[in-house]
């Protein structure tokens, strides 16, 4: 039916329930398996974080007929909905998971909750489905940010994944479960109750909560939506309704979903994946404090710390990542100071980088107490125009300055399939076995072709031998 | 218990600083006999359209994704369903969806429900705690208090607050955060786990108006109430989270992220002297039919109106004599609703509540069944009726007023008015009508012996040793 007779809300709960496999075009079945691999794999590596097993314990209260899988974790179930939530945690828990323009963290909010919520069901999908939901899952989220022009630039108010994520994952949800459309639409009603978190907690140990979150609420919606629960049919329309998380909202319906080809926001946009557990824009930095190391190396010879009598960083105007001092590791991976400064002395930037032991390094320290900030007038505060540059002054008189406007990762640069999957190899055997490891990789790499999806279930069950002796060795 | 260390040494003259410290030393000698007698009220009240709520549609859809979702938790109590309980968190959840599900509960200035937040999660948490350490009553009052002052305290933090809410449902805001409160000071954490259980909490916080009048508004209530809990247990656990959420920090927003203006106070802590809870200067509104705040005003002034007409005794007013129905009102959207079309919009109507009382005397409980809702002769009112917004008639329930008048075919009119409705805190309900409404609500799922043996306990709830015998009565 013509799409000018609908709302804008339901023209989305129409284009969720209408989406199917044969739209799935090449382009975003590639990046969306590389979405979802990276995320297993930063997901598998979070689950040994200190914020996953406080999430852990709290969920462990809770215990349900339907059982749903912990990630890296062969022997504790927990109800989907939790399931989804510590999971979801995992991945955000080190901010090592992938970004979007416009600004949001968009897997982690959806496949956490499509991986529950797939264990439960009494038929199970196929690797097409879980695709096609998590593309749904993602859509939805795209098309919600382009709302705004606020969307655009990083965030001061509320925490993107906090507001489009659980709508994203209500969507995927809706998706899998097959929902009609009616359905669908309060699916998102009920969902955006659920949404919106301060940007305070971020840079805390509860940020990676805004996605443990978003990915569960957004489960809970599609199923209360289910059972008949119904919300406001027009809460997308609405300035009241999704409007309230954005100072500018100006909505539009979801595209024609009937068509043979439709247009995937992915297929347009590509997401950034990182290479270092920390805040999108640390990224640039540390390029371009590498970059500025090397030169003064290359003219010097070598490179010495007490070379340095001043840094000077030429960053975007974001307050929750100027942190001159961080004490702990989520203020550290939110931190242009000590990122540019780790670069300098480590002449790298890696997840060992953030331990409470280097966080604590005199030497860093007083680095640090030589950083200065600048926010240019031309540094725009949005992934997709920001630059960063790193002058390190001399004593002995000279400047060596660098400047990175497109890190390595970014959508403009995107990592090669190579090193993609390199990362989530080191991530992932952190926690399971060769085979699990591999088991993960290849069944991602032919998710279009696999039958039944619980295969992957049972390989990210699969933890090493020695983690699992270790676990004995406590007990 | 071992001795909490935060990584986070939140700076002690923060806003937010001030408000854990009050929640963990705030002591029950500091409720003075007119907290206590008002809160007493305010907890018998909240019981009763609890009770009766638990008879309602979303009720049993709340239950039902509960009990699919969950094993039985076995420990907490839900409203008048014997036989049924669950575990605490979820509990928590039915029973706040119960007390707001009529939009019977108590109203607050500035207006939030207040006690549908705090009530159902202390009830669940002593339900939880093991039975040789039950908190005695003074101690679950205590805790209630805290969850109400803690709301009220927010709620002065912005002028955006004291009037009829446009953008953010306040109990989803301010009513999570005092169930947190609330919470923290049952389960005696220190004052950092107090401040980090408030700042969990606001990324909980937040639901659109636009689910107001719709099924969706009850699981605001709801929500806050669980999400509340959740963040104390968590709190409890170590987990941490901004340590300056109620502060106002330029460029990245904490809880300010609800309010367009946002001007935080710190909270003293009481030490041996007294402590003035708002609750002292500030009573609640309790409501005599379950309808929107707002509505209680025109159904004051339409019955003045009624009266005149027919008299004294049972009689109606016959459409066919009214020409006209004006309604001079606040400018509302959401409560502004010509003919609604079901009960969630019916009782969000200044349109559907003044019919009503012209054609009946009153509204009741029975006024928003289906039945009642179709009858011609209300429909042939709600045509004639139309809405004036003068400029003296604030959206604000401190100052606002209702006028309805009528004019009759052949030209008489006759006007009532309504300043303050029989209820509200300038007017409050005596005892007698406070127990008359909790026995007709009560008695619809409880027998009267359990009825009169919940009016005893909670009038001695602070002599109670051990609050066991009200938890015992709600089934």
């Amino acid at each position: 039916f013509p799409l000018l007779i609908l709302g804008i809300t339901e023209s989305f709960g129409a284009g969720i329930h209408a989406l199917n496999t044969s739209q799935l075009t090449d382009g975003v079945i590639n990046r969306s398996k590389r979405m979802m691999l990276d995320t297993l794999g930063v997901g598998l590596l979070g689950t040994r974080t200190a914020v996953f097993n406080k999430a852990l314990k709290y969920s462990q209260l809770f215990t349900s007929r339907e059982r749903s899988s912990v990630w890296g974790q062969s022997d504790i179930i927990l109800p989907p909905h939790y399931a989804a939530f510590v999971n979801g945690i995992a991945v955000h828990s080190m901010d090592f998971d992938d970004t979007w323009h416009p600004a949001t963290h968009p897997s982690g909010a959806v496949l956490p909750a499509l991986l529950a919520l797939a264990e439960t069901l009494p038929s199970q999908p196929s690797g097409l489905d879980l695709l096609l939901a998590f593309n749904v899952g993602i859509e939805v989220q795209g098309r919600l940010m382009r709302f705004s022009k606020e969307a655009y630039n990083i965030p001061e108010r509320f925490h993107p994944p906090s507001v489009v994520g659980v709508m994203g994952s209500a969507a995927a949800s809706a998706k899998l479960l097959g929902l009609s459309p009616e359905q669908c639409i309060h699916a998102l009603a009920i969902a955006a109750s659920s949404a919106g978190a301060p940007l305070a907690n971020a840079a805390t140990q509860t940020k990676p909560l805004h996605i443990g979150n978003a990915a569960r609420g957004g489960l809970e919606a599609a199923r209360l939506a289910q059972i008949g629960l119904k919300g406001n049919p027009a809460i997308l329309d609405l300035d009241r309704g999704l409007g309230v998380y954005y100072k500018d909202y100006s909505p539009s319906a979801m595209a024609d979903s009937a068509v043979r080809a439709y247009k995937w926001i992915l297929e347009d946009q590509d997401v950034a994946f990182k290479r270092i557990p920390a805040h999108l824009g640390m990224h640039w930095v540390v390029d371009a404090a590498l970059a500025a190391r090397e030169k003064l190396q290359n003219a010097v010879g070598k490179f010495d710390l007490s070379q340095i009598r001043h840094v000077t960083l030429r960053v975007p105007p974001s307050k929750y990542v100027n942190c001159p001092l961080p004490a702990t590791e989520h203020q550290a991976r939110h931190s242009f100071q000590f990122n540019a400064c780790t670069a300098l002395l480590d002449n790298k930037v890696t997840v060992a980088s953030f331990g409470d032991a280097q966080i604590g390094r005199s030497a860093l320290k007083e680095l640090l107490g030589k950083v200065s900030l600048e926010t240019p007038e031309d540094n725009l505060p949005s992934f997709d125009k920001m630059y960063c540059e790193v002058e390190i002054a001399t004593h002995q008189g000279p400047s060596y300055t660098a400047r990175c406007d497109t890190f390595y990762g970014h959508w403009r640069k995107p990592l090669t399939l190579k090193h993609l999957v390199d990362k989530f190899r080191v991530n992932a055997s952190s926690v399971l076995c060769t085979v699990g490891v591999e088991g993960v990789i290849d069944v991602i790499g032919n998710i279009e072709r696999v039958a039944d999806c619980s295969i992957l279930g049972s390989y990210l069950r699969m933890t090493s031998n020695q983690e699992h002796l270790d676990r004995m060795r406590i007990l | 218990r071992a001795i909490h260390k935060s990584a986070v040494e939140a700076p002690e003259d923060t806003v937010t600083a001030s408000f854990g410290k009050f929640i963990s030393e705030i002591k029950p000698q500091h409720l003075s006999p007119v907290v206590l007698h008002r809160s007493k009220r305010m907890v018998l009240d909240s019981i009763g359209v609890g009770l009766i709520g638990s008879t309602t549609d979303v009720f049993e859809l709340a239950l039902q994704h509960c009990q699919n979702m969950y094993a039985p938790g076995d420990s907490s109590s839900v409203y008048g369903h014997r036989g049924i309980r669950l575990s605490p968190i979820l509990a928590a959840f039915v029973n706040g969806v119960a007390t707001h599900s009529m939009d019977f509960d108590d109203t607050w200035h500035p207006a939030t429900h207040p006690s549908g937040a705090v009530l159902p999660a202390v009830l669940a948490l002593s339900d939880m705690m093991p039975a040789n350490n039950k908190p005695s009553g003074l101690d679950f009052l205590l805790a209630f208090n805290v969850g109400i002052e803690i709301q009220g305290r927010l709620l002065r933090f912005s002028n955006e607050a004291h009037n009829i809410p446009k953008r953010f449902h306040p109990p989803s805001v301010v009513g999570t955060m005092g169930s947190a409160a609330a919470c923290a000071r049952l389960l005696s954490l220190d004052p950092i786990q107090s401040s980090h259980a408030l700042a969990i909490a606001a990324s909980l916080a937040g639901a659109p108006m636009a689910n107001a009048a719709t099924q969706s508004k009850p699981l605001h209530i709801g929500n806050a109430s669980r999400l509340g809990l959740e963040a104390a247990l968590l709190a409890s656990r170590g987990l941490e989270a901004s340590p300056l959420v109620l502060d106002a920090v330029a460029g990245v927003a904490g809880f300010s992220a609800f309010y367009e203006d946002y001007v935080p106070q710190p909270l003293q802590s009481p030490g041996n002297d007294s402590h003035m809870f708002l609750l002292e200067e500030q009573d609640i509104g309790f409501k005599r039919f379950p309808a929107h705040l707002g509505m209680h005003w025109v159904a004051d002034a339409a019955a003045s109106v009624h009266k005149i007409l027919v008299g004294v005794g049972p009689g109606t007013v016959s459409p066919a004599q009214v020409e006209d129905i004006l309604l001079r009102v606040p400018k509302s959207k959401y409560i502004n609703r010509p003919f609604p079309e079901s009960e969630h919009e019916a009782r969000h109507s200044f349109q559907f509540n003044a019919c009503t009382v012209l054609l009946d005397g009153e509204v009741t409980v029975q006024s928003f069944t289906p039945a009642a809702m179709n009858r011609p002769d209300l429909h042939a009112l709600l045509s004639r009726v139309r809405l004036e917004h003068p400029n003296d008639n604030p959206a604000n329930f401190n100052r606002m007023y209702g006028e309805v008048q009528l004019t009759l075919v052949g030209g008489d009119t006759v006007k009532g008015r309504c300043n303050t409705f029989y209820g509200h805190w300038r007017n409050p309900l005596s005892n007698d009508s406070l127990r008359k409404k909790f026995r007709s609500n009560a008695e619809v799922v409880l027998p009267s012996e359990k009825v009169e043996r919940l009016i005893e306990v909670v009038e001695d709830l602070d002599q109670l040793r051990d609050c066991r015998n009200l938890l015992s009565q709600l089934q």
